[in-house]
């Protein structure tokens, strides 16, 4: 079977990274007790510690007496996976984010559900559109009007 | 009499919970429930994540947890659904229901298992209700006693379980359980009020909500997970509800043993401090499968009945059993008992020994409920099965679209923060890498959840020993949960070692 190391490695080298500044942080946790056993830092430097081992462990074990089985894993995975979907699915997810106050829930709800349909190889723009509407402006009233919870109501035409 | 008193107490339970209004809310949490949970690739801890803020406007906490009690059974009874039908169990506790399950159904025999699957779960769900109601006070009782060192014996106890006995690496497992500890650390430190690990960012200071994490790891994670192989995986067939809809005669002969032996396994493994329904899920299927004689060992592997009687019992029970430590001690040992702490948190109560003694008629409603939504989950579903199959069809890009609309909702509606949806989409980033390199996820939530308990606890025993620690050994409970501990992580790479120098294949 075919295997693949490179992506256990990225996320081996990715891991140690992380645990790295994680420790750095520790490093700059203030207050009163320190790394004494009952202070603020003592418990943050053994998990700091053990992502720091865990991480390393991980990443040897992609040279030394490697895990075939994640490997192949990988290998399979790599092939299945169409990278720009997901990616431009987090970017929709983004832009959602930063526009749902602007522009209110119901409008920004309905052209994301509209964008990731699409994204995902939908090609009814009219059900989608009809959907993301229902879904936007169902969803605002319910929240809004029973549920006591308020949303953004933006460029929204109503209420 | 502890007996009557019980009684007494669960007949106020059921004063409570049966008016009109709390029997509506019991329903409406059972449709939601399994409506959510029928919705491929949604397990337990992710339908109760994404249906949390609907009970914010409840004004009584009552009301919230009697629709949570339908939310939880129905979520539960909607994955076993999706696995029948579509062979794509959303948590690891519907695997074992999925194997014989989906081979009925290309059988044509997709009635017979729903409806075993259903009453198992109701024979199942009853039995555990029971042993809940009569060993919860006990239980909490025997937990007021316990000290600092116990407690933290406890949460390494289930750290350990729910890593070493779930997935396929200790490894990755470890990695996991460490990132939700990571989690769990950041933001105020309670006792010394110095702000930890929020590298600048003035959000985190309060912490990382738990529901962020699970809707982050379960909802994005998947999503994008899924959206990253749609064009490599064809649509799954939905296989048919055809014939009959329940229990021939013989159907119900061949079941009710595997029910019952499924609930004794179940509800032990699920009450454990250990918590998890996977493994007696799995010991289930083996244990039908190999007292099968006759027919019934022809057919499994081909779809023979007792194979989803037993697990879908099994996991119904440990479902059950988990609510025991979670009542009674404060200790989540599930990812979806953990998001359930988060539902008690919304109406600033703490499971444990305490809201027994504070809140009692709270408890005990909430127990009647539990009642309610179960009987309430067999009276709705059998009929509805049709209904479930139809939520089955909607389009695979539709779905996920929606998913990533509701998680989105959820955590915004529940902080009113776009920083946390933003902080959400970083896990369920992270959540489609686990995925990705096979990390298992429910370390993380157990992590994140039980970390700062964790860590109280130790403190406190430190500070109370002027940090000596011997104090943590000499607890004789403590001990044995030590012990336990170390056992389950030495035990199965023990074996694995074993097998390996006997050249029996590597498994790691």
């Amino acid at each position: 079977m075919k295997q693949s190391w490179t992506g256990p490695r990225l996320a081996g080298a990715f891991l140690l990274a992380a645990s790295v500044a994680i420790l750095i942080a520790v490093t700059s946790i203030s207050g009163r007790g320190g790394y004494a056993t009952s202070g603020p830092r003592f418990v943050p430097l053994l998990v700091a510690i053990g992502l720091l081992a865990l991480s390393a462990l991980y990443l040897a074990r992609t040279f030394i007496r490697p895990d075939v089985a994640l490997a192949e894993r990988s290998a399979q995975e790599d092939a299945a996976t169409h990278w720009a979907t997901p990616g431009l699915i987090m970017a929709v997810l983004l832009a959602y984010a930063f526009l749902l106050e602007p522009i209110g829930y119901p409008l920004a709800t309905a052209a994301v559900f509209i964008a990731i349909a699409r994204l995902l190889g939908s090609r009814s723009i009219v059900r989608d559109a009809i959907v993301g509407l229902v879904l936007g402006f169902g969803m605002f009233t319910a929240f809004t009007q029973y549920l006591g919870v308020s949303l953004p109501a933006g460029l929204t035409p109503i209420f | 009499m502890a007996v009557l008193a019980v009684i007494a107490d669960l007949i106020d339970g059921f004063a409570t919970v049966l008016t009109p209004e709390n029997l509506a809310f019991a329903a409406i949490g059972v449709l939601l429930g399994t409506f959510v949970g029928v919705l491929p690739g949604i397990g337990p801890a992710l339908t109760i994540a994404l249906l949390l803020p609907i009970t914010f406007n409840f004004e009584e906490p009552t009301g919230a947890f009697i629709m949570f009690a339908g939310i939880y059974f129905g979520g539960m009874y909607g994955g076993s659904t999706t696995s029948i039908l579509l062979n794509t169990p959303g948590e690891s506790a519907s695997v074992a229901t999925a194997i014989e399950g989906h081979e009925m159904a290309k059988r044509g025999r997709a009635g017979p298992a729903l409806a075993s699957a259903a009453i198992g779960s109701f024979v199942a769900g009853t039995i555990g209700i029971l042993l809940l109601t009569f060993l919860a006070e006990p239980v909490a009782d025997l937990a007021v006693q316990l000290q600092p060192p116990d407690y933290f014996a406890l949460t390494v106890l289930a750290f350990v379980s729910v890593t070493a006995l779930v997935g396929s690496s200790l490894t990755r497992g470890m990695l996991s359980l460490f990132l939700g500890l990571f989690i769990g650390l950041i933001g105020i430190d309670q006792v010394s009020g110095a702000s930890r690990l929020t590298f600048g960012v003035n959000q985190l200071n309060n912490g990382v909500d738990i529901v962020l994490v699970a809707v982050g790891l379960f909802a994005v994670g998947e999503a994008l997970y899924v959206a990253s192989r749609l064009r490599h995986t064809g649509e799954d067939e939905i296989l048919a509800v055809e014939g009959a809809k329940t229990l021939s005669r013989e159907d119900f002969r061949r079941s009710w043993r595997p029910w019952l032996r499924g609930t004794a396994l179940g509800f032990p493994f699920g009450a454990m401090p250990t918590g998890g329904a996977e493994i007696p899920t799995f010991l289930s299927y083996a244990t039908e499968r190999r007292l099968a004689r006759g027919k019934a060992k022809e057919e499994f592997g081909k779809g023979a009945i007792e194979g989803v009687a037993g697990p879908e019992a099994a996991n119904n029970a440990a479902f059950t059993g988990v609510l025991v430590p979670l009542l009674t001690i404060g200790i989540p040992t599930s990812a979806t008992a953990a998001i359930l702490i988060a539902a008690f948190q919304i109406f600033d109560l703490q499971p444990g020994p305490q809201l027994f003694e504070q809140e009692p008629d709270l408890v005990w409603a909430l127990i009647a409920s539990l009642y309610v939504g179960n009987v309430m989950l067999l009276a709705l579903n059998l009929p509805l099965v049709r209904l479930w199959v139809k939520v089955l069809e909607i389009p695979r890009e539709l779905l996920t679209a929606a998913i990533l609309v509701f998680a989105t909702l959820g955590v915004y509606s529940v902080s009113g923060s776009v920083t946390e949806v933003l902080i959400m989409y970083v896990i369920g980033v992270l959540g489609f890498f686990m995925r990705r390199f096979d990390f298992p996820v429910a370390p993380v939530i157990l992590g994140a959840i039980l970390g700062p308990l964790m860590e109280a606890q130790f403190r406190r025993t430190l500070l109370v020993s002027d940090g000596d620690f011997g104090a943590f050994l000499e607890r004789p409970f403590a001990v044995v949960l030590f012990v336990l501990a170390i056992l389950a992580l030495v035990v199965p790479v023990a074996v694995s070692s074993v097998r390996r120098v006997r050249g029996l294949g590597e498994e790691d």
